[in-house]
């Protein structure tokens, strides 16, 4: 079973090995139904935000989007080559 | 009903800010020093007031107390180990308050010290069991009051007045700063305590208090705190008064009260035991509740005096838990006087964990709205986190270095 | 009607209320169900000692070991709301939670004056 806890806290980064940071959370739309992940939030700034420091509602440059996700593994989440911070 | 409120201050003020802590480190303080650190205790209350009042305003506004936000902002692990550190000092902490009801119950009627100690922890027990929270509040923050005694004893002891005024100079005329730097550190982690806090945050929570109590939160903090720091310096007037000039060092309670009764005799004497005793029983329950509010918070479960014995069953076993524990420790002998000497540097050290996260809760629009700190509470707040990092960094140092205070 | 949330800022680790307003816990973890080239939603609330083995290593264990593990599993349809807490729109009872309190309250409630 995957959980947030799993995910949080692994390396970021594309198949070539640019890194992005760990993962510090996850960003997710509610809607209707159940909330769907749409976002890593990574790197320092990400840090930054967990704590709340600098504005929850302009979301920073500081999040990979979830499609660009191609596989898990080791501790790893590695992202397709071309992904930029968004 | 307002003044009545102004109780749940007083108590948190009178309860925690003279505690054991404060009469052994304000009457030391001036035992060694003289005058010279009067400057300290008003940093030291402006520190708590700070402090407490972003606690209370976020306890008024999203209805958390602090534990609740340590481990929202610092997550399961670090909040973690924020709560252990936590609960091993307060533990202490309450050890040695324990032991001061007992030594002050000795003074009073003259019993065995042992027995004391099992009818001060059973007292205590059922007092919190019966009464209710509001009653707990009036009974020991009016009886602390007795406390004031002090504050007359300073002023019937004549001292320079110009050199006490002096004493809010800082500044330093001693051929021992690493003493001198060792009583910084001990006065502001007695002013600081984190338990006061843990108490005074819970205990908005208790009273729901809402964004109309702003006012009362301000009040309480000011008041109940500024009257705090107002017998501390009475009593560091008094050690440098009369002890510095006997040269008595002040390593029991005992000695403490005399520094009420030279000047004013047996009625002098009796106030200030009776003082004492209530001062440090409401120290000693404000840290029994703020060991149980922080594992309840911390762990989600339902708690509050206000919900009855029954509405928050593990809250309840977690404070008689405690109380036992406590009571077992003040049993082995220890003495209570000294334990207060590392309990308050423990705290220090721990201080920094819990201060945080109400420091980025305070600015947090979503849990505060409108109610984010302003520009003075975050310019005060972040000097404040300034001082408290570099106390906690320096307290376990000073402790070796001037072997827990012996120079 | 689409609003975004940080996950660990706002759910988890928060407290959690059930309808009567009581609380019963707090959010220890998310379960989530997909994988990369997939969507990824989260389906439910983990709560309980259990689940902290996972969030801090060893001392997670001795909690979890402490805390006599067990875990509660709330699905997601279960969340009314969220704002400084996560409210449920069922009773705790109903959903397994508040077991501790439950189980204790029966014995604390045999001492006089308990419901003072």
């Amino acid at each position: 079973m995957r959980t947030f806890s799993s995910l949080v806290g692994r390396v970021v980064e594309t198949e070539s090995g640019r890194g992005f940071g760990r993962c510090r959370d996850l960003r997710a739309r509610l809607g209707r139904g159940n909330p769907m992940v749409e976002a890593l939030v990574v790197g320092r700034r990400g840090l930054l935000e967990h704590f709340g420091i600098g504005g929850s509602q302009q979301h920073r440059r500081d999040a990979v989007p979830w499609e660009a996700v191609v596989r898990i593994d080791g501790n790893r989440i590695v992202v397709r080559d071309g992904t930029e911070v968004e | 009903m307002k003044i009545f409120q102004v109780a749940l201050g007083i108590l948190a003020a009178i309860g925690g800010f003279v505690d054991i802590g404060d009469l052994v480190f304000n009457v030391s303080a001036g035992a060694t020093f003289g005058y010279q650190l009067l400057w300290v205790v008003v940093i030291g209350v402006v520190g708590i007031i700070v402090y407490s009042e972003m606690c209370g305003r976020v306890a008024a506004i999203s209805g958390k107390a602090v534990f609740d936000a340590v481990r929202e902002r610092l997550g399961f692990k670090v909040g973690l180990m924020a709560l252990v550190s936590a609960q091993v000092v307060n533990l202490m902490t309450l050890t040695a308050e324990i032991g001061g009801v007992a030594i002050c119950l000795q003074l009073l009627s003259g019993l065995p010290y042992r027995s004391l100690i099992v009818i001060a922890g059973i007292a205590i027990a059922i007092v919190v069991w019966v009464t209710s929270f509001d009653w707990i509040e009036r009974i020991f923050g009016y009886g602390g009051l007795c406390l004031l005694v002090f504050a007359v004893a300073a002023v019937k002891l004549d001292p320079i007045w110009s050199q006490v005024g002096h004493g809010f100079v800082p500044g330093m005329q001693t051929q021992n700063p690493t003493l001198y730097a060792y009583f910084v550190i001990g006065l502001l982690g007695a002013a600081l305590t984190p338990y006061e806090v843990y108490f005074y945050s819970s205990g908005g929570v208790e009273e729901q208090w809402g964004p109309k109590d702003l006012g009362l939160n301000k009040a309480n903090a000011m008041i109940g705190y500024g009257l705090g720091g107002f017998l501390s310096l009475a009593l560091m007037i008094v050690g440098g008064s009369l002890f510095l000039v006997k040269g008595i060092e002040p390593e029991f309670l005992g000695s403490i009260a005399l520094g009420a009764e030279v000047p004013l005799g047996q009625i002098g004497l009796l106030l200030a035991i009776v003082g004492i005793l209530f001062a440090v029983s409401g120290a000693a329950i404000d840290t029994l509740f703020s060991g149980a509010y922080n594992l309840a918070q911390f762990l989600g479960w339902e708690w509050g005096r206000y919900r009855a014995q029954t509405g928050a069953p593990r809250f309840t076993v977690t404070w008689l838990v405690l109380l036992v524990l406590a009571l077992g420790a003040v049993m082995t002998g220890v003495d209570p006087v000294q334990l207060t000497e590392f309990a308050v540097i423990f705290s220090a050290v721990a201080l920094p964990l819990t201060y945080i996260p109400i420091l980025l809760v305070a600015n947090d629009r979503s849990y505060m709205r409108e109610y984010v700190n302003g520009r003075l509470a975050n310019t005060l707040g972040l000097i404040y986190l300034l001082v408290i990092v570099v106390v906690a960094l320096a307290a376990v140092p000073l402790l070796v270095l001037t072997n827990v205070g012996q120079g | 009607m689409s609003d975004s949330i940080d996950l660990g800022l706002r759910v988890v680790d928060r407290q959690l209320l059930d309808s009567e307003e009581r609380r019963c816990g707090k959010v220890d973890d998310l379960a989530l169900e997909g994988g990369p080239g997939e969507a990824l939603e989260v389906i439910a609330i983990l709560s309980g000692p259990d689940v902290w083995r996972a969030r801090a290593g060893l001392v997670g264990r001795l909690a979890a070991w402490v805390g006599r593990g067990g875990r509660i599993r709330i699905p997601w349809k279960d969340v009314a709301e969220i704002d400084v807490n996560v409210r449920l729109s069922k009773r705790a009872q109903d959903l397994g939670l508040g077991h501790g309190d439950d189980r204790l309250r029966p014995f604390i409630a045999k001492i006089p004056d308990a419901d003072r």
